[in-house]
């Protein structure tokens, strides 16, 4: 496949070796392994300050790990920064560019610091920039400077890219522009890896997760891989007024879960769950007031996980 | 080096772009030299009253004095008039006999005495002007006849002319301090930094772009502010071009070390203002900027003359008024001190400098 003309990126395989990070008293990183294949979407998923930005930050060079290795095929790239530097495209959580300098200069002057470069037009066409080139980066809107964020990390034209929450503070619809051209990444065989703390846009987009939580890597998986590991089967979620006992007896009834807002039985099947919860509400004569099923999401694995949900 | 100026490239373009920040660069220097040149240029006259209780006497003295240009004359009851000399509202009152009608006339000069330097002008410029009367009253053939001539190309050394030095050394300060400690911890803040560091770009060409940047800025604006000064203000000074540039530069570079060790330990820009403040002020008006540093109380001086502000202003000053030779050892010695501030700050800042 080719794209624009240029050949495609060979990537490799990024191999991450017990890396540790501590700053102060807080151990940001503690030890995690990680595997990332060439070509796909790698996603780190967890809440703020799980460690997600600092482990991404010390494999594009800009911070040194205390301990542990990072390998790209055959470079350690705690050696070979330069490697890194070259054949990675990074775009950070806050990346601020210079607020006076217009869009296309702000490429052109990314551009001048790599050997290797793909065409500013194109750039600007692909991010849906032109009617903004010649403005200034104070005037660009949110999504506007992130997209020119993930062009200028495009700028040499990259093997790997690696986006920190690409779409922080983003309005629904320019948020799925984000989701489009990481996945048009992976289509120019690219490896993408970024952060995340939304549930749906891992789910979305990624083909690989690490669920991350204080310094450490929980688990490791595809996300259906994940939910089959963590939360097979599905939920029957009813409003909190409906009186279910924790010790309630259904077939196939895992577990009881509350919250302010529903009361969620946890199931392995569930028609068989289904079935003997209609049944005991006939008997009992209880109205199964705001019933409704879904199957589990990565929501709930990250619940399971780390025993506190994403938002908290 | 390519890098480095494409750095120096696109900053010198955003600053362009900052219509606020170059008129605020200009707009207070501009504003000293204007105030501060007219306050220094305004013609000195010697206020005068006569009392002579309107007699022949009165007349003739004030016909007299009126003659000579730095006197400005006006007739006064004696007891009005001696009230305004004590107030300080006139220099001195001439008070005549009023029975008296032919010469010689015996005058009092009663002169306020709170300063000592106008007095003494005031009591000999009225006796070198009833001389000058006395010659004219009797038609007597002088002993003496003093005839003044300007000596060709002297100069009148305006309060502007001194105080032009001390604005580009104020500026080469100023701009290098919040230049580089403002706009790096701004940068460090919100994350310009790392983004140029995640690049090829090594982190000394960043920061060298930085600096030349600084220095083409500094440069150009001292160059503006001397045009100014020189085309619209009158000033007169010496301009050795090179040696001039020569001292500016390392000073600047004193100042940017300096700039970078604040920025080095401060971590946001709300807190790197007020320690730029609190290092530039003092020197702002110990350093002999407004007004010599000889007139500081000695315990002051011993310290401040050795401030870099102070050192800088002297070379430039030095320079412009032509009191020192180019390349003479005053000039050498501020260029040498200046150098080993820009070696002890630059060594610190080697040490505290922080990338976030």
């Amino acid at each position: 496949m080719w794209a624009g003309g240029i050949t495609l990126p060979h990537s490799e395989v990024l191999r991450i070796m017990g890396v540790r990070k501590r700053y102060g008293q807080v151990q940001a990183v503690d030890g995690i392994d990680l595997t990332i294949d060439p070509g796909g979407i790698f996603g780190l998923l967890g809440p703020n300050g799980a460690g997600k930005t600092t482990t991404l930050e010390m494999i594009e060079g800009l911070r040194k790990p205390d301990a542990g290795q990072i390998r790209y095929g055959e470079w350690d790239l705690l050696h070979h920064q330069k490697v890194a530097r070259e054949r990675f495209g990074v775009q950070l959580q806050t990346s601020a560019f210079f607020e006076l300098l217009r869009v296309d200069e702000t490429i052109d002057l990314f551009a001048s610091f790599y050997a290797r470069t793909l065409p500013r037009d194109q750039l600007i066409d692909r991010f849906g920039l032109q009617e903004k080139r010649s403005a200034y980066v104070q005037n660009l809107s949110g999504g506007q400077r992130q997209r020119l964020a993930v062009a200028v990390a495009l700028v040499n034209d990259p093997e790997v890219v690696f986006l920190d929450e690409p779409t922080a503070g983003l309005d629904p619809q320019a948020r799925r522009n984000v989701w489009d051209s990481v996945r048009q990444l992976r289509g120019e065989g690219r490896t993408v890896v970024l952060t995340t703390h939304y549930m749906d846009e891992a789910e979305a987009l990624c083909d690989r997760l690490a669920v991350m939580d204080h310094g450490h890597i929980l688990d490791e998986g595809s996300p259906q891989e994940l939910i089959q590991r963590h939360r097979p089967g599905a939920m029957i979620e009813l409003d909190p007024s409906v009186p279910i006992a924790d010790d309630l007896q259904l077939p196939s009834l895992q577990r009881v879960q509350r919250d302010a807002l529903a009361t969620a039985l946890m199931t392995e099947r569930l028609d068989e769950t289904l079935a003997g919860l209609v049944m005991w509400a006939r008997e009992h004569d209880v109205p199964l007031t705001g019933l409704r099923t879904r199957s589990a999401t990565l929501e709930d694995v990250f619940l399971h996980l780390t025993g506190r949900s994403l938002r908290d | 080096m390519k890098q480095l100026f494409k750095v120096t490239g696109a900053l010198l373009r955003t600053l362009m772009r900052n219509r606020q920040a170059l008129f605020w660069t200009f707009f207070f220097p501009v504003l000293l030299m204007v105030v501060f040149g007219f306050l220094g240029n305004s013609n000195f006259k010697m206020h005068l009253l006569v009392a002579g209780g309107g007699s022949q006497a009165e007349r003739k003295v004030v016909q007299a004095f009126e003659k000579i240009p730095y006197f400005h004359v006006q007739t006064k009851g004696k007891s009005a008039a001696i009230h305004l000399v004590k107030i300080g509202q006139a220099d001195g009152v001439l008070v005549l006999p009023t029975n008296a009608a032919t010469p010689p006339w015996k005058a009092e000069l009663i002169y306020n005495s709170s300063n000592v330097q106008t007095a003494q002008q005031t009591v000999s410029a009225v006796e070198t002007a009833a001389a000058q009367i006395n010659l004219a009253f009797t038609g007597r053939p002088a002993a003496l006849v003093v005839q003044a001539k300007a000596a060709s190309g002297s100069r009148s050394s305006t309060f502007l002319d001194f105080l032009l030095p001390g604005i580009l050394a104020l500026m080469a300060m100023q701009n290098s301090l919040f230049g580089v400690a403002g706009s790096l911890t701004r940068w460090k803040e919100k994350g310009v930094l790392r983004r140029f560091l995640a690049t090829p770009l090594r982190p000394l060409q960043f920061l060298g772009g930085v600096v030349l940047y600084q220095l083409v800025f500094g440069l150009l604006t001292s160059a503006v502010i001397v045009a100014i000064a020189m085309v619209f203000l009158h000033a007169n000074v010496s301009l050795p071009v090179i040696p001039l540039l020569l001292v500016v530069v390392i000073g600047m570079a004193a100042f940017l070390s300096l700039g970078f060790v604040i920025a080095g330990v401060s971590r946001t820009e709300e807190a790197t203002l007020p320690i730029i403040n609190v290092i530039s002020f003092p020197m702002m008006f110990l350093s002999g900027v407004f007004f010599p540093v000889t007139t500081l109380p000695h315990f002051l001086r011993t310290i401040v003359q050795y401030l870099p502000l102070t050192y800088l202003v002297d070379g430039i000053r030095g320079m412009m008024s032509g009191q020192y030779a180019p390349w003479s050892a005053q000039v050498g010695g501020d260029m040498l001190a200046l150098l080993i501030w820009f070696v002890v700050l630059a060594t610190i800042s080697a040490r505290t400098w922080r990338w976030e």
